[in-house]
């Protein structure tokens, strides 16, 4: 639960990978190309956007298409801002916000949301950690409430930090030691950069997490947990006026400290050459590959067009990478290509996991042949309009729900920099074009050196 | 629906009133009902079932069609046969090729989707509205014309046994498997849905064939819409895919499922070395989905490990920092069913995890759960029942579950009533019949050096199998 959606290099595919979503023109037309084009009505999200005078940013979306609704904090604290010593310490603090506060007990976010037909979860990201709860609509204050509560008066006592830190060592066991990938999904981040923080990924490690203690959590929440670092987003089924009212009441009051927020200034330098890594773990059925590339900021221009590229190689069995490696070649039992966009340097990263006997310099080869032809002949009509569409339906899926939509909105206020691009990146993406993909390609991928990530079976002691 | 259950809990767990605004939470409102239409069922006259449930808002479809006979109908040295021929039915029909339907498929914007599970094969689908007949034709091809190239046949069954290779060398998955034959003994429940390397190996083309003959016929299956299209809609786009497809002269054979008769009843260690956790399942024979104490059993299953705040989860998780999650599953089927328990913890906290999970068993025997406790968990297990309604492809995914049980799924729009009315005493009964201390059978998958002292000392009965040894294709578990 707490953190079950950690971003990791395997979460981030199904979560960033995905995440255009529609235009704010009433009228998309879809597959130009086609012969029976139909234009699909897609209307945009309405939000509304706010800023109280303590900083805090709000957000609200209004739909009563079931009786519940979504309540979202965001900050903007990830796995970049732990502590010096601390890996892994931005995901322990998120487990220690259900703990007790001056007016909640331990667990009691769950009394509130689970018990009446809702529930609750948080996750911790490399740049951002949200904590989203659903509830019944009737239960809308008692949530901002309750939000309002943990963000002033947190309250954990040693003995629950104690039993906390100890089940974020099992998700570790569970992620990292207890999957037969999670040591090479691990070693993504570590190898790929050199000096951002980011190179230590979220979920940190077993001795760190021991050393971390509850004067740790009080000084991160201190430090981080403060109204002019948060979004609060609402979804679903609400009265505006009589939300906008309860917002003043409960969340207005909280004083803004005077004291600047620390933000991380490492600067990625551009990687200056390629290299190569081996890794091992101890129940390795398959061995596995990846390639890594330095990506711009999601917030980059260029952003759209990687993640056409990255859907034209990996976005499904008709992707040009699963057609060539896993299909035709049968080389890899699976295999494809992701973006990991993020607020600063981001990554690239084609991947594959071999079939029984095939050798992994086999599958680089594969993968570096199908990125060097996307570089070099433009693509169809067809297939661009194929991966348009793509994500376009992926989009609509993911904002069924209240939960959906402000995932959406989230993403777009803390990663991209502005509620407004929810509306805006499919355009972006739509208007994206052939020649649009190859410069992308040749500038990210063809030019810029890669680090090559080998694992395989440990040695048998 | 019946909301009026859920109202009434909603109110019964309200807090006191809040007498100061800022240091306790208010209470909550009025609660707002939310109306399930029933789904449209209606038939074509080749006896193919359409069934319909409108969500309106955005303009997305889910189309489903269900083979109403999956796994179940494996032969013994073939398991996995069922979801080997579902997945090959996207490989090529009598006009396209593997690559051309992938290709088709995804232009429309989804995703074509076949497996087979218990009781029920399916190929689904997601477009928007105006892609949808051309998705439906493409789902019509693949159900009724594929072509089993033998190629195709050979690719697939390497990839299968490549993905198992993969799926069995975690503790979880494969304690989990384990436990559930030997829950079921030689039961047609009790091999893996996706098969064994072994029985993969085995499949013929003829199989394939033969099973798509015997199963895929339209008196044996459920088109299924869910979203932004009315009954009348979904009527003719059905009528157009599916309307000439010919139901057969020979009648349906069935597919009977043999009861569960566990033959391993002793606590089973699998000894994976250098495992990075250990595996725990508990695993025993269950109800179907149409026992009449189907609720009563969903109701316990909340109570006892289903949801963050059942009591599995407090005990390990929350108290004892054991796991980073516990939980329980009834999977009830169409005939019988299998209640499972698990965890991954640490390997030397394997054998105090298992007995934990024993004692809150035996708890919810001996004890009725207290007002409170049970309310809170019936509005748990409410609330994610309810929230199934709010995409189209859940909404598809609990239609199909009722047509493979052989439930009305006019049922969809009860289940909330029923699970609200069931009481204390009804749990515990559930608890009693069903949760006895023998029923459990006990799997632990993990680096066996590091826990088997304890576990031998907790279980002296304990026996020991080296990964390598393990066969799920017997109902001894073993080779």
């Amino acid at each position: 639960m707490k953190a079950s959606r950690i971003v990791s290099w395997n979460g981030f595919i199904a979560m960033r990978l995905c995440f255009p979503s529609w235009s704010s023109a009433i009228l998309l037309v879809l597959a130009s190309w086609h012969a029976l084009a139909v234009p699909l009505d897609v209307r945009p999200l309405e939000f509304r956007e706010r800023v109280l005078a303590n900083g805090l940013r709000v957000v609200t979306l209004e739909d009563h298409s079931s009786p519940t609704v979504s309540v979202q904090m965001w900050y903007e604290v990830g796995g970049k801002d732990d502590p010096a010593g601390r890996s892994g310490f931005a995901h322990l603090f998120e487990h220690m916000m259900f703990k007790s506060t001056k007016n909640l007990a331990a667990e009691q976010f769950d009394r509130m949301t689970e018990d009446v037909g809702g529930n609750n979860n948080a996750s911790t990201g490399d740049d951002v950690t949200n904590y989203f709860s659903t509830v019944p609509s009737n239960h809308l204050e008692r949530l901002l409430w309750a939000e309002a509560e943990r963000l002033q008066n947190l309250n954990v006592v040693d003995e629950n930090f104690r039993s906390e830190r100890a089940v974020v060592q099992e998700e570790y066991r569970q992620r990292v030691l207890a999957s037969p990938y999670g040591r090479f999904y691990e070693s993504m981040a570590p190898r790929s950069y050199t000096t951002h923080p980011y190179k230590r990924g979220v979920i940190g490690n077993i001795d760190e997490l021991e050393a971390a203690s509850v004067d740790d959590v009080r000084a991160f929440h201190r430090t981080y947990y403060r109204p002019d670092n948060a979004i609060l987003i609402v979804t679903g089924d609400f009265d505006q006026k009589e939300l906008d009212a309860w917002i003043d009441r409960y969340f207005g009051s909280i004083p803004k400290p005077s004291t600047p927020i620390p933000r991380v200034t490492a600067v990625e330098p551009p990687r200056t050459r390629a290299a190569g890594y081996r890794e091992t773990g101890p129940n390795v059925p398959l061995p596995a590959v990846a390639l890594t590339w330095l990506a711009p900021s999601a917030r980059s221009p260029d952003a759209a067009a990687l993640k056409v590229a990255a859907a034209l190689l990996g976005n499904g069995e008709s992707s040009r990478i699963n057609q060539a490696l896993v299909y035709r070649g049968q080389i890899a039992q699976k295999a494809s290509f992701g973006t990991d966009l993020r607020v600063d340097t981001g990554l690239l990263i084609a991947y594959a996991i071999a079939s029984k006997d095939t050798l992994p310099a086999k599958l680089v080869a594969a993968l570096k042949k199908e990125i060097d032809a996307l570089a070099r002949a433009p693509v169809s009509a067809a297939e661009l309009d194929k991966v348009k569409t793509q994500l376009l339906t992926q989009a609509l899926i993911e904002r069924q729900t209240p939960l959906g939509k402000g995932m959406a909105l989230g993403e777009a206020i803390v990663v991209l920099g502005d509620a407004r691009r929810v509306n805006r990146e499919l355009a972006d993406l739509q208007a994206v074009t052939a020649a649009d993909v190859q410069r992308v390609v040749r500038k990210y991928l063809i030019d810029a050196p890669a680090v090559t990530i080998e694992y395989a079976q440990q040695a048998k002691s | 629906m019946n909301m009026r259950s859920l109202l009434m809990l909603t109110m019964l767990v309200a807090p006191p009133l809040a007498a100061q605004p800022y240091d306790t939470p208010p209470p909550p409102g009025a609660p707002r009902p939310v109306a399930i239409a029933p789904p449209a069922v209606q038939t074509l006259s080749n006896g193919l079932r359409v069934i319909v449930a409108e969500r309106r808002g955005l303009p997305l479809v889910t189309a489903e069609l269900v083979v109403r006979s999956g796994a179940e109908a494996d032969p013994a040295a073939l398991s996995g046969l069922a979801d080997l021929t579902a997945g090959l039915l996207t490989k090529g029909t009598a006009t396209r090729t593997a690559p051309q339907i992938a290709q088709s498929a995804e232009a429309l914007g989804g995703q074509l989707d076949s497996g087979a599970g218990w009781n029920r094969s399916f190929v689904l689908m997601t477009v928007t509205r105006p892609r949808l007949a051309e998705a439906l034709a493409l789902i019509a091809d693949v159900v009724r014309n594929p072509r089993f190239a033998a190629d195709e046949l050979e690719r697939a069954r390497r990839l299968a046994i490549d993905g198992l290779s993969v799926a069995l060398a975690q503790p979880g998955t494969l304690s989990r498997l384990a436990a559930n034959r030997a829950a079921f003994g030689a039961s047609s429940y009790g091999h893996p849905t996706g098969g064994t390397p072994a029985a993969l190996a085995r499949v013929k083309r003829a199989d394939v064939i033969a099973l798509h003959a015997q199963r895929y016929r339209p008196d044996n299956a459920t088109l299924i819409f869910t979203g932004d299209i009315d009954a009348g809609e979904a009527l003719a786009l059905a009528q157009a895919a599916f309307g000439r497809w010919a139901r057969p002269a020979t009648p349906l054979s069935a597919s009977p499922v043999t009861a569960a008769r566990p033959v391993v009843r002793t606590p089973v260690a699998i000894a994976m070395a250098a495992a990075g956790q250990a595996g725990v399942t508990l695993a025993a024979p269950a109800i179907a989905r149409t026992a009449p104490d189907y609720y009563a059993g969903v109701v316990a299953n909340a109570v006892l490990g289903s949801g963050y705040s059942s009591r599995l989860n407090q005990e390990i998780r929350i108290k004892r920092g054991l796991s980073y999650g516990v939980s329980s599953q009834l999977d009830a089927r169409r005939d019988g069913g299998v209640f499972t328990v698990a965890a991954q913890t640490k390997n030397p906290s394997a054998t105090e995890v298992a007995s934990v999970m024993l004692t809150q068993i035996a708890r919810t025997r001996s004890e009725a759960t207290p007002a409170d406790e049970l309310d809170a968990r019936k509005l748990t297990v409410i609330g994610a029942v309810s929230r199934r309604f709010e995409t189209t492809e859940d909404l598809a995914a609990t239609i199909a579950s009722l047509e493979a049980n052989g439930v009305d799924p006019a049922e969809m729009t009860r289940v909330i009533g029923k699970l609200g009315a069931v009481t204390a005493s009804e749990v515990q009964a559930f608890a009693n019949a069903h949760w006895g201390a023998g029923a459990f059978n006990v799997v632990i998958a993990g680096d066996a050096p590091l826990f088997i002292d304890a576990l031998r000392a907790a279980f002296p009965d304990v026996v020991v199998i080296p990964q390598a040894g393990v066969d799920l294709d017997r109902a001894t578990l073993r080779r």
